[in-house]
């Protein structure tokens, strides 16, 4: 029973995470904003529907309140039976007006007053004015309806203050919230910018600079671990393309060394010999340093040929090729120039020097056997022409050691000729 | 002026003569009130009709924006009136009572009130061989009806008075409102009445204007336009006008 892993956190993932993350946030603001929108909306309409008409109410409550002490003391101030009557009257009907009845408060005063009223009514009869004895009694009673207008006046003034503070509460609450959400969406965009740039675009700037100087002859880019798997493929995409151009430039190499070196012996052919040389003396012409060129061919090669086959040809011209790469500095140039024809050039070579050089190895080559495949040992041997190539053009020195080479060759074969030197 | 342009300014005046046709042809709002009922319903000295129910009717009509014929009629005749669609908005303060609410529908109250029982010293509500006057077609009327009184029905609330004062009743059903304007006549005075408030459920209460069953879509006007005068002072300037105290 194998567990399957967890999926990978791919950048896709992440970018889906992050956009369903903030929607979340984002609706969840919204959704707070709207809810405390409506909630001030509901107070400002309950507020329109409600608390006005119960204002107005109360207000009318207290301005009734207000006319039973007034009739009251018409009552008192009357000076006919008549007039008392119909003040009396009056506070009969508002004491029983539904208006003070639905009050309890007002209702209990209301009555109260009326019950007194009527009593000092009655008992004033036809009199010119009610009984003096009872007014200090009355003003109790009209104090305590002008203690309750006041209240009930204040409590139709707090009704509104009530709700008025509601809404700014919840206004305030709003504010607080949209504050704390707008950090909360700064926070979550700057965690988001911070995981952004720390997962993808610094990881994508390494990778532009690991591409921008990628070096075949470099060791390959080198990566910090990375955690998304796209970038890590970016990354394992740019190591193998340094691989590449690594492998590129080896077969370039390969390639070029089999188009400038001769199949058989492995020295330059003549056409990257010539390419050289005219480089190398260039290079001596500039510097005003002495450089020397020579031409050399094995001698009765086409006998040689002729009596061993062409497979012991190829060995001579092979041995000859080694023993001169044995025998030169790094910096000479040795060709096959064709057939059994070879060139060189010798850079900081004075004629002498060189002449001694190749002498020596004209030398050597016609005292060691060369031992064929078939177990014979040919001694073949070698005429070379020189020239100093010091301030003249290649094919005019090339054309001078080939005259050396000839007159070498005229001379008796295996020896060394010097240009100018040969008359 | 070309004629191109003549015919382009006749027929815009055109249109606007049509548009302007349009509005006034909407029929104007039948408003039936009372007619000697102070202070609710009276005419003035020049003859004019006002009082508290007339000017509240006068107020809605203004906030509906609406225009009103103000005819007078009897409360005997206000409900058959608004239930066959004679008139649209009876002004007047009608009690909402179950006969009533099957026939016509009730704006939303305008004032609360209560009834009154005015009678000689001495005599109860429901005394044997007592004659009680109340308005013709009035919730009143109906109570005493159907508590088995004999009744003296009068055609008007100003004419409550006249059968207590005649001799010819010996109680009347008051409302609030028409007690006061009663209670300033010498001769009404004279008499010496008792008053008890009613206790009766059907005779305290919310007063409205009827509207006709037929113009259903008058009550939501009405209500939103009574709603609006008590919120900007017009009516609380009403009351204070007709009435001594707050009656809403």
């Amino acid at each position: 029973m194998s567990q399957t892993p967890p999926p990978p956190m791919t950048a896709h993932r992440i970018f889906v995470m992050l956009a369903a993350g903030f929607m979340v946030l984002l609706g969840g603001i919204t959704a707070l904003l709207a809810i405390d929108q409506h909630r001030a909306m509901v107070s400002a309409e309950q507020l329109q529907a409600q608390t006005v008409p119960e204002i107005i109410r109360l207000q009318r409550l207290a301005r009734n309140l207000d006319h039973l002490r007034h009739e009251g003391e018409r009552i008192f101030s009357a000076t006919t039976p008549d007039a008392r009557q119909q003040a009396l009257y009056l506070v009969m009907l508002v004491a029983s007006h539904p208006g003070i009845q639905e009050h309890a408060e007002a209702a209990e005063v209301a009555r109260a007053t009326e019950a007194f009223l009527t009593e000092a009514v009655r008992r004033s009869g036809g009199e010119a004015g009610v009984d003096g004895s009872r007014l200090n009694e009355w003003k109790l009673i009209s104090g305590r309806l002008g203690l309750l207008v006041d209240d009930i006046s204040v409590q139709s003034a707090h009704l509104a203050a009530n709700d008025l503070a509601q809404i700014s509460e919840t206004l305030r609450v709003a504010r607080i919230k949209l504050a704390a959400a707008l950090l909360l969406v700064i926070a979550f965009l700057a965690g988001t910018i911070h995981q952004l740039s720390r997962h993808l675009i610094r990881p994508l700037e390494r990778i532009d600079h690991a591409l921008s100087s990628l070096d075949v002859n470099g060791p390959p880019p080198e990566f910090p671990p990375t955690q998304l798997p796209e970038i890590h493929a970016v990354e394992n995409a740019v190591r193998r393309l340094h691989a590449a151009q690594v492998n590129n430039e080896a077969v370039r190499r390969e390639l070029e060394e089999l188009a400038n070196r001769d199949g058989l012996t492995g020295l330059l052919n003549r056409r990257h010999f010539m390419a050289s040389a005219e480089a190398e003396l260039k290079r001596a012409e500039r510097y005003g340093r002495p450089v020397v060129v020579a031409l050399a061919d094995l001698d009765f090669f086409k006998s040689l040929n002729d009596t061993h086959g062409h497979a012991a040809g190829d060995r001579v011209l092979q041995a000859f090729a080694q023993l001169m790469r044995d025998s030169v500095r790094s910096t000479d140039l040795i060709g096959r120039y064709g057939g059994e024809e070879f060139a060189f050039l010798f850079p900081e070579s004075g004629v002498e020097q060189a002449s001694a050089l190749v002498e020596r190895f004209r030398h050597r080559f016609a005292t060691e056997p060369v031992h064929l495949d078939n177990g014979v040992a040919v001694r073949v041997t070698v005429s070379i022409g020189l020239a100093d190539a010091s301030g003249r053009p290649l094919e005019v020195a090339l054309h001078a050691a080939d005259q050396a080479l000839y007159a070498a060759k005229r001379g008796g074969r295996n020896r060394v000729m010097v240009a100018g030197s040969e008359e | 002026m070309s004629s191109r342009l003549r015919a382009l300014l006749s027929c815009i005046a055109a249109a606007f003569t049509a548009a302007s046709g349009t509005a006034a042809s909407a029929a104007p709002l039948n408003v039936a009130v009372l007619e000697n009922a102070p202070p609710m319903a009276y005419r003035d000295e020049s003859g004019q009709l006002t009082g508290f129910s007339v000017e509240i009717a006068r107020a809605v009509c203004a906030e509906m924006a609406a225009e009103c014929t103000f005819r007078t009629m009897m409360l005997g005749h206000v409900i058959d009136a608004l239930a066959g669609g004679e008139i649209d908005i009876a002004a007047a303060s009608l009690l909402d009572t179950p006969e009533r609410r099957q026939r016509i529908l009730f704006a939303r109250p305008y004032f609360r009130s209560v009834t009154l029982w005015f009678a000689r010293p001495g005599v109860q509500p429901g005394a044997p061989g007592v004659r009680v006057a109340a308005v013709k077609g009035s919730a009143q009327e109906a109570y005493a009806r159907r508590q088995g009184w004999t009744t003296i029905a009068v055609p008007t609330n100003g004419e409550l008075g006249a059968p207590l004062i005649g001799g010819i009743a010996q109680a009347a059903l008051i409302p609030m409102n028409t007690s006061i304007a009663l209670l300033k006549n010498p001769e009404f005075v004279r008499l010496g009445l008792d008053s008890t408030v009613m206790k009766a459920a059907e005779l305290i209460g919310a007063a409205s204007f009827g509207i006709s069953p037929r113009r259903p879509e008058l009550k939501e006007a009405v209500d939103s336009a009574l709603e609006r005068i008590e919120r900007n002072g017009i009516y609380e300037r009403i009351n204070s006008r007709f009435l001594p105290f707050r009656v809403r």
